[in-house]
């Protein structure tokens, strides 16, 4: 029967428990929520690491006292009576109770982070209003004046606060390793703020299901020294650099950022003790922004760790004349009239004034496009103008690409969009 | 199986009109034992729709920037699994054991109102096949099963795709509507004499319970989608933005549904976990009346809880605190059904059938999801996991590996009740297995997922994430539950032709239904039984068993077998009936021969249904107002025709 039993249960039951222990094998997890790398971040952390602790604890006590009722009391070939009891008014008390007090040791903490992490943000906070389209994120700094796209860069140690509206349908604004989720709901403002402790480069996705392309509407967020942040925010103040030659390739002159302050983190992060699953944080470099460079003044390119920079194949059907070279100036020409301008917006061109697509005016300074899908270079810049609906199922940006099949006909030729690309790709 | 030597090589027939066999004796049924079933393969069927659509999604999301599908379709096929498996799986096949069960544990011959529980199946089925018929318009739902507005309003699904949707449920609500009503009313009135609500079986209670839950939720839901389809078809503002509408009207609305709606689910399950591990254990049930109790109290608390699905909304600090108390509180419940059932098995002498493997299954992985729930019950912590694969891992864990493993246990239970055949342990056996492996391997992983930043509904996910591995893992854990549920298709037809064949009471079974032959005749109980406690067939077969249990007086102690006018009798004395089940082969008269008035079978509930039914395929077809107006009367027309109509013939 022993035997018997091994076979039929334990096997099993043992690849089961080893191939799960895989599962949490994981070694890399750029995106995981134990990050902790603010102080919105630690206060969720510390709470869901008791939840985790006491959670493992139960699993542990029911499930090891299912296997043993399983083994002491299977039916054995002598045919044991059972004992005969149908309840127990002690037992059945302690159960209730000691399930209580578990709880509560849960929900004092919460209630404690419940009211820190939805109190109003200091007054000194760096305000940042986040509006919802789909399938992309519009960044504005009313501080500042200063509205972008699908890209957020913070100053390390000073409150960020968040209000959080939509265009259209409701999205939800996730950063895994620095906030929650805090959804954008139509007619409505919510808030959520953080202080972000470490300067890096983190992936934010959006969370609410939004439609055809919501797997398609990341972020990129960009925590910098405040020195750095002050550049950065300096320079998307300025005009379009217009049809400026473009500009060298970003990030190649790290070494020019001498004399700025290092970029420390601020706080250390979270202790060394990692939970189940969580086997190492991403290693944090100290990337240094190109500071003195004011015609970019962004986060060094050379320095994006691999999991913020896209990898999404374009289709294959989508193909782009590789003998068409962009010229900026015919480009910028171009754009003047095209039909571009009803939707995008570029501060120091007149005539492009558009609100529903996203502000253009330092695009080239981005690491990436459409709703952070793409690497933001020629390449992808060229097949998204020619075709964004099937480079993004369901985009909103019709195709523009001449001979290509879509809803409504295309207008230019590769040349003519190569040129396009090319100015787009020097407002740095 | 011990009662099960020497038995004839097959189960006994009973000729009476109404078991000919035939599409129309289908299609006119009025027996809730053959309603029951024609819920339990219809929901089989979506079950493998569900499923079919499950493995869609994870050959989607086996590897990064995927392209087994496009996005259009994968959110079809995301909106549609949930949709299928909820409404189309769970709810109906625990409706199954409803219409199949509840007459039989409660000593009654049929439910309450037989015809409009035809009328309730066949709306279902109709609901079914509407809600479906969107893949052949290439028009699938694609908002999700809780359809969030404004996504759902015309602006942002122009589509037919959210018409088929919002009108689909609504059509399945009215089935779950009238069965609760029909299901109440049938276990107030018609409980045998001496059975006391407190020596109900615990699957008629859960049933109980599930039915007031159902009847309080579904009309919150009801109008919800009303609203909307006020909002779609006929220009109304309920839920539309550029009016200034409140999204938050949907939520609150629908979780206050969507919520107790978990609780729809689940419940049969425990009724049916209930069942099956005391007589595996050869214990009665540890702590009945707090089993009964905590039910409740989980219904009870389960529809104070509904917006700890909307934490990330930004509710304000007093609601996320409310929500999160009245959260944690259902846990304590849950947590006292979970240590009662295993003080049942506790001490007993457990045989491991392979319903009492899925049995056991529930209970190890319930706890499971349960753990995660108050993981997320605390606001802070949710807001990292909610809409990510976290919650995704968790209530798979509670409608899997808790419904679903619950159903299955009660399939395999109560399969030779139904059929008069057992099922194959061996292949029963793999199909546990295959399926209790399979789901953690595909669910687990999906802790980490959600722990490692990867969200919920996504279509594709980039490379370099820290995702492939479990997303691999995943995937390879669907194929064996795929493999678990061939066997489990292979099984069930093949038992049918080649199980052997089961008799009254195949596992020592402590409730009414086992006194009577597998499958039942139309009238269940040729005089209706005397019930003095609750284990009323452990009192004659195994007094030891319920030695301690609470007992009538001892003058109502005896149960009445005997077939009413036919004393010199056809079937076995009580104690042989019990005993051993087969021992000669019953000789089963039909209700007429006995002088049992049954109710007569009739076409009109489905003709009602139908055109009820093509109401709505008139508004679908953009509002097409002579089909809606001639259905409509048809509606009336059959209706009248129905309740002009006697139930039963002629009383003699």
């Amino acid at each position: 029967m022993t035997r018997d039993l091994r076979m039929r249960w334990l096997t099993p039951a043992l690849a089961l428990l080893l191939v799960l222990s895989l599962s949490a094998c994981t070694s890399f997890t750029p995106n995981s929520i134990f990050g902790a790398h603010s102080q919105f971040g630690h206060s969720v952390d510390s709470l869901t690491r008791k939840l985790v602790v006491l959670g493992a604890i139960v699993f542990v006590l029911v499930e090891t006292l299912i296997v043993f009722i399983l083994v002491k009391f299977r039916e054995r070939d002598g045919n044991r009576e059972a004992k005969q009891f149908h309840g127990n008014a002690t037992l059945e008390i302690a159960w209730t109770l000691i399930p209580a007090i578990i709880l509560a040791f849960i929900a004092v903490p919460t209630i404690k982070t419940i009211f820190e992490t939805e109190a109003k943000a200091p007054p000194s906070a760096l305000q940042v209003e986040v509006i919802g389209h789909q399938w992309w994120w519009e960044f504005r700094y009313p501080q500042y004046g200063i509205t972008t796209a699908n890209e957020l860069y913070l100053p390390v140690g000073r409150t960020a606060n968040f209000a959080l509206t939509t265009k259209d349908v409701l999205h939800s604004f996730w950063i895994p390793q620095l906030d929650g989720k805090r959804d954008l709901i139509s007619n409505h403002t919510n808030y959520i703020w953080f202080t972000p402790d470490s300067a890096f480069a983190w992936n934010g996705f959006c969370a609410e299901y939004c439609g055809t392309s919501h797997a398609n509407m990341h972020f990129k967020v960009f925590t910098v020294a405040p020195a750095e942040f002050d550049a950065w925010a300096a320079h998307q103040k300025t005009n379009a650099v217009g049809s400026a030659p473009p500009a060298p390739a970003p990030g190649a002159a790290t070494d020019s950022a001498k004399g700025t302050p290092p970029v420390t983190k601020i706080a250390t992060s979270v202790g060394t003790t990692t939970p189940a699953g969580e086997v190492a944080k991403p290693p944090v470099a100290t990337p240094v922004m190109n500071v003195s460079d004011t015609t970019s003044a962004t986060y060094p390119r050379n320095k994006l760790p691999e999991w913020v920079i896209p990898k999404t194949p374009t289709p294959a059907a989508l193909t782009f004349d590789a003998s068409a070279t962009g010229d900026a100036t015919r480009g910028m020409t171009l754009f003047r009239t095209a039909p571009c301008i009803a939707c995008h917006a570029i501060r120091g061109v007149p005539t492009a004034q558009g609100i529903v697509g996203p502000n253009l005016t330092h695009v080239g300074s981005r690491t990436t496009i459409a709703g952070g899908i793409y690497p933001n270079d020629l390449h992808h810049l060229e097949l998204w103008i020619k075709n964004a609906p099937a480079m993004k199922p369901g985009s909103l940006m019709p195709l523009f690409g001449k001979a290509e099949k879509g809803d409504t006909p295309g207008l230019y030729t590769d040349q003519q969009i190569a040129d396009l690309a090319a100015y787009l790709s020097s407002l740095k | 199986m011990a009662t099960t030597v020497s038995l004839p090589p097959t189960p006994y027939t009973v000729t009476s009109d109404k078991y000919e066999s035939g599409i129309w004796s289908w299609l006119s049924t009025t027996d809730h034992k053959r309603i029951g079933q024609l819920y339990l393969y219809t929901s089989l069927f979506w079950f493998l729709v569900g499923g079919l659509e499950a493995g869609m999604i994870r050959t989607q999301l086996y590897g990064p920037n995927g392209h087994f599908v496009s996005a259009t379709t994968y959110n079809e096929l995301f909106t549609m699994h949930g949709t299928t498996m909820i409404f189309l799986v769970i709810m109906p096949l625990s409706a199954a054991f409803f219409n199949f069960l509840i007459p039989l544990q409660i000593g009654a011959r049929d439910v309450a109102f037989p015809r409009l529980n035809a009328f309730s199946y066949w709306v279902f089925l109709f609901g079914g096949l509407f809600i479906n018929a969107s893949w052949f318009f290439h028009a699938a739902p694609n908002a999700g099963w809780f359809g969030y507005a404004p996504l759902t309003t015309r602006p942002y699904s122009p589509g037919l795709n959210i018409d088929f949707w919002v009108i689909g449920l609504q059509i399945l609500g009215i089935s779950s509507l009238a069965a609760g009503f029909n299901f109440i009313t049938t276990i107030i009135n018609m409980r045998a004499p001496g059975m006391h609500f407190m020596r109900m079986p615990v699957f008629t209670w859960m049933a109980f319970i599930t039915q007031f839950m159902i009847i309080l939720a579904f009309p919150i839901v009801t109008v919800a989608l009303t609203l909307l389809m006020l909002d779609r078809f006929f220009g109304t503002n309920f839920y539309e933005i550029s009016a200034g509408a409140d999204p938050l009207l949907w939520q609150h609305l629908f979780w206050l549904f969507g919520h107790p709606e978990v609780y729809i689910l689940i419940l049969p399950a425990f009724g049916l976990v209930s069942e099956v591990l005391p007589v595996f254990s050869r214990k009665p049930l540890f702590g009945y009346p707090v089993m009964i109790y905590s039910g409740i109290l989980i219904a009870f608390l389960g529809f104070g809880v509904w917006a700890h699905h909307m934490f990330a909304v930004g509710m304000g600090p007093i609601a996320d605190s409310f929500f999160s108390i009245t959260t944690m509180l259902i846990a304590i419940p849950t947590g006292v059904k979970i240590f009662n059932w295993l003080g049942t098995m506790w001490g007993g002498s457990l045989r491991f059938t392979t319903a009492m493997k899925f049995a056991i299954g529930l209970v190890a992985l319930f706890t499971i999801g349960g753990i995660s729930g108050v993981m997320h019950a605390s606001p802070p912590s949710d807001l990292q996991q909610t809409d990510s694969y976290f919650i995704v891992a968790h209530f798979h864990y509670v409608l899997f590996g808790g419904s679903m493993m619950g159903l299955f246990a009660g399939l395999y239970f109560f399969y030779p009740k139904i059929t008069g055949r057992l099922m194959g342990e061996k292949a029963g056996s793999w199909h546990f297995w295959l399926t209790f492996i399979g789901m953690n391997l595909t669910f687990f992983p999906m802790h980490f997922l959600g722990l490692h930043g990867m969200p919920r509904r996504i279509s594709t996910y980039d490379a370099g994430q820290g995702w492939e591995q479990d997303n691999h893992l995943a995937s390879y854990g669907a194929i064996l539950i795929v493999v678990g549920t061939c066997f489990f298709v292979y099984n069930w037809f093949r038992s049918m032709k080649t199980g052997k064949v089961a008799g009254n009471d195949p596992w020592g079974g402590a409730t009414l239904e086992w006194m009577i032959p597998s499958p039942p005749p139309d009238y269940n109980f040729a005089t209706i039984p005397n019930v003095t406690s609750r284990y009323p067939l452990w009192d004659r077969k195994s007094p030891k068993l319920t030695a301690e249990v609470p007992h009538g007086s001892a003058d109502e102690s005896k149960i009445e077998v005997e077939l009413m006018g036919q004393k010199t009798g056809t079937l076995p004395a009580p104690s042989d009936t019990i005993g051993n089940a087969a021992s000669a082969q019953p000789v089963i008269s039909s209700a007429k021969q006995l002088g049992i008035v049954m109710p007569t079978p009739t076409i009109r509930p489905l003709l009602a249904a139908l055109s009820l039914g093509s109401v709505f395929i008139g508004l679908i077809l953009h509002k097409n107002l002579p089909i809606m107006f001639l259905a409509a009367i048809c509606f009336v027309l059959s209706l009248y025709s129905w309740l002009l109509t006697p139930l039963e013939p002629e009383h003699h």
